[in-house]
């Protein structure tokens, strides 16, 4: 994209563009309000990227980085940060999203969100990377609430805690996971509607929605955020309460896992942007809480 | 307690099929077992992993199966995690890891196969760049390949081998005894292709890749080739648009 180029506003809902549905996107031009895409697959040369550029002039785009690692204590990679600038000049997103995880240890790139004890030590290690993020970028990240699968003996802080700490010492935004906080909170035992009702309102900029799995784990039920079905119905009703809490937040909604036709994606996006609407009027379960 | 950096290091071992002590002794088992939930994070770990080999690899896959490959990736993936985030570059050692790889050492060729696989997923991602004009070519200039070109010789008839794997392959035979090839594996446009080229035409590119000067080009494929067409090699050069100028380091 031309420098100047403005940086759009983002509302309503938006599907998270996957490379199985970008030929029909180019041809049929859907109706939706926004795409994210994965920094990631766009860090190369070639079509991926300019296909991507030609998607762009038509819908703003938003990107969700799930490499920057930005808990690890070996320090921020700094040749990603770069890539991602880099994607961040061409694309002019109109959000940047990362994660609060870390996948990079000793040189190894684990390619999972893991997860960190929320202490002071790894909230200042994550504070620093963000400042540096944030200062490169010469913009505001927003941080996704992970999903989890376990807890660390030391952990003294709420995750929910960590994050509103983070927001105050760094100026960034929260993405809220509504999934995640599901999913999370049934694996290990929290309440998802007061998670939400602790984190600070004003700094949530953007909403995610998935599927998850529900696996049999040594005769446990554990969640999984595979990204591979339809919003449950419980992250619906939670949506909702995220709604009349937040307000209505551009919402996105991914599927990774036996991605379905990109219909179902627009349905399900559509489904989020009446509940949006709800909002804004306030009137419905938005209203309710 | 362990600091940050061990603890990190500690899941890196218990998610890569190391000592899962440090990890295990941090987690809470919350009902379940601390390595119950270290193993829903491997998991994910190799299964994402191994699907990222498995879209670069297909010819592979295909050649030793789905069960085998999945085998040989949870090596190949514990001996090379990938160094970036970014999985498009992950598997560049497959060939080399094949070629040491004692359960299918009597495939002598796969590590071949798998070097122009990867060449191929390298010329999909190379970046773009500007093919030289003619023109150009009456100045001193410094010369170089398009990024996206890769030289690969093999003592197997590896384009045959590819052929006959694809999915919609008319036959799937191939005579492993019809000889080796030199090829250029390059993107045209959107598309990777690949082609054979003679042995003048071979050198002539290998030399002038690393050289970046057409004397040297031309005199490595006049000496692998007397009787050389060097016009007709430069004319290829052009029509393919793999001719550029090197970026200065």
């Amino acid at each position: 994209m031309a420098s100047g180029t403005l940086v759009p506003e983002l509302s309503g809902s938006g599907v998270g563009l996957r490379s199985s549905h970008v030929a029909e996107v180019l041809a049929t031009r859907p109706a939706i309000d926004w795409l994210e895409i994965h920094a990631e697959n766009y860090m190369g040369g070639g079509p991926a990227v300019r296909t991507l550029e030609r998607i762009r002039r038509d819908y703003p785009v938003s990107i969700h980085g799930v490499g920057l690692s930005l808990g690890s204590a070996d320090g921020l990679d700094a040749v990603h940060l770069e890539r991602l600038a880099g994607l961040v000049e061409r694309l002019q997103p109109a959000l940047i999203s990362e994660h609060l995880s870390w996948s990079l240890t000793g040189g190894a790139y684990l390619n999972h969100l893991l997860p960190l004890p929320y202490t002071e030590e790894a909230l200042a290690v994550v504070s620093e990377h963000v400042d540096r993020a944030q200062e490169r970028l010469g913009r505001r990240l927003l941080v996704e609430n992970p999903s989890s699968y376990l807890r660390f003996h030391h952990s003294p802080m709420p995750e929910t805690e960590f994050l509103n700490a983070l927001v105050r010492r760094t100026g960034c935004g929260v993405l809220c996971d509504v999934n995640n906080v599901y999913v999370s909170c049934e694996n290990l035992g929290g309440d998802a509607a007061a998670y939400l009702e602790v984190i600070a309102p004003a700094a949530v900029e953007e909403i995610h929605l998935a599927g998850h799995a529900v696996n049999d784990a040594d005769g446990r039920a554990i969640l999984i955020d595979d990204h591979g079905s339809r919003v449950a119905e419980a992250v619906w009703r939670l949506y909702a309460r995220a709604l009349a809490r937040f307000g209505a937040v551009p919402t996105l909604v991914e599927w990774d896992t036996d991605v379905p036709p990109l219909a179902i994606l627009l349905e399900e996006a559509a489904k989020a942007n009446v509940m949006l609407r709800g909002a804004r009027h306030g009137d419905g379960d938005a209203h309710a809480a | 307690m362990p600091t940050l950096r061990e603890l990190q290091a500690g899941f890196r071992d218990a998610l890569l099929g190391g000592d899962a002590n440090t990890a295990a002794a941090a987690v809470h088992d919350d009902g379940l077992g601390a390595d119950a939930r270290l193993a829903v994070y491997r998991h994910h770990v190799f299964t994402s992993l191994t699907g990222a080999l498995e879209s670069t690899y297909p010819v592979i896959v295909r050649l030793v199966d789905a069960r085998f490959f999945r085998y040989a990736a949870d090596q190949y993936i514990r001996e090379h995690p990938p160094a970036s985030p970014c999985l498009f570059e992950y598997g560049a050692e497959l060939g080399d890891f094949l070629a040491r790889f004692e359960p299918s050492r009597h495939l002598a060729y796969l590590p071949d196969v798998a070097r122009l696989e990867w060449a191929m997923n390298a010329a999909l991602h190379a970046p773009d760049a500007e093919p030289i004009a003619p023109e150009a070519l009456r100045a001193p200039v410094a010369l170089g390949l398009h990024p996206s070109v890769t030289l690969l010789q093999s003592p197997w008839p590896l384009d045959a081998i590819w052929r006959a794997n694809q999915p919609d392959a008319e036959s799937h035979g191939v005579d492993l005894d019809a000889g080796g090839v030199l090829l250029q594996i390059w993107r045209a446009g959107d598309e990777v292709v690949f082609r054979r080229l003679s042995a003048a035409a071979f050198a002539f590119r290998h030399v002038l890749a690393h050289s970046g000067r057409l004397d040297t080009a031309a005199e490595a494929a006049l000496t692998a080739d007397a009787g050389a067409d060097l016009a007709s090699l430069i004319r290829t050069l052009l029509d393919e648009q793999v001719l550029i100028r090197p970026p200065r380091p």
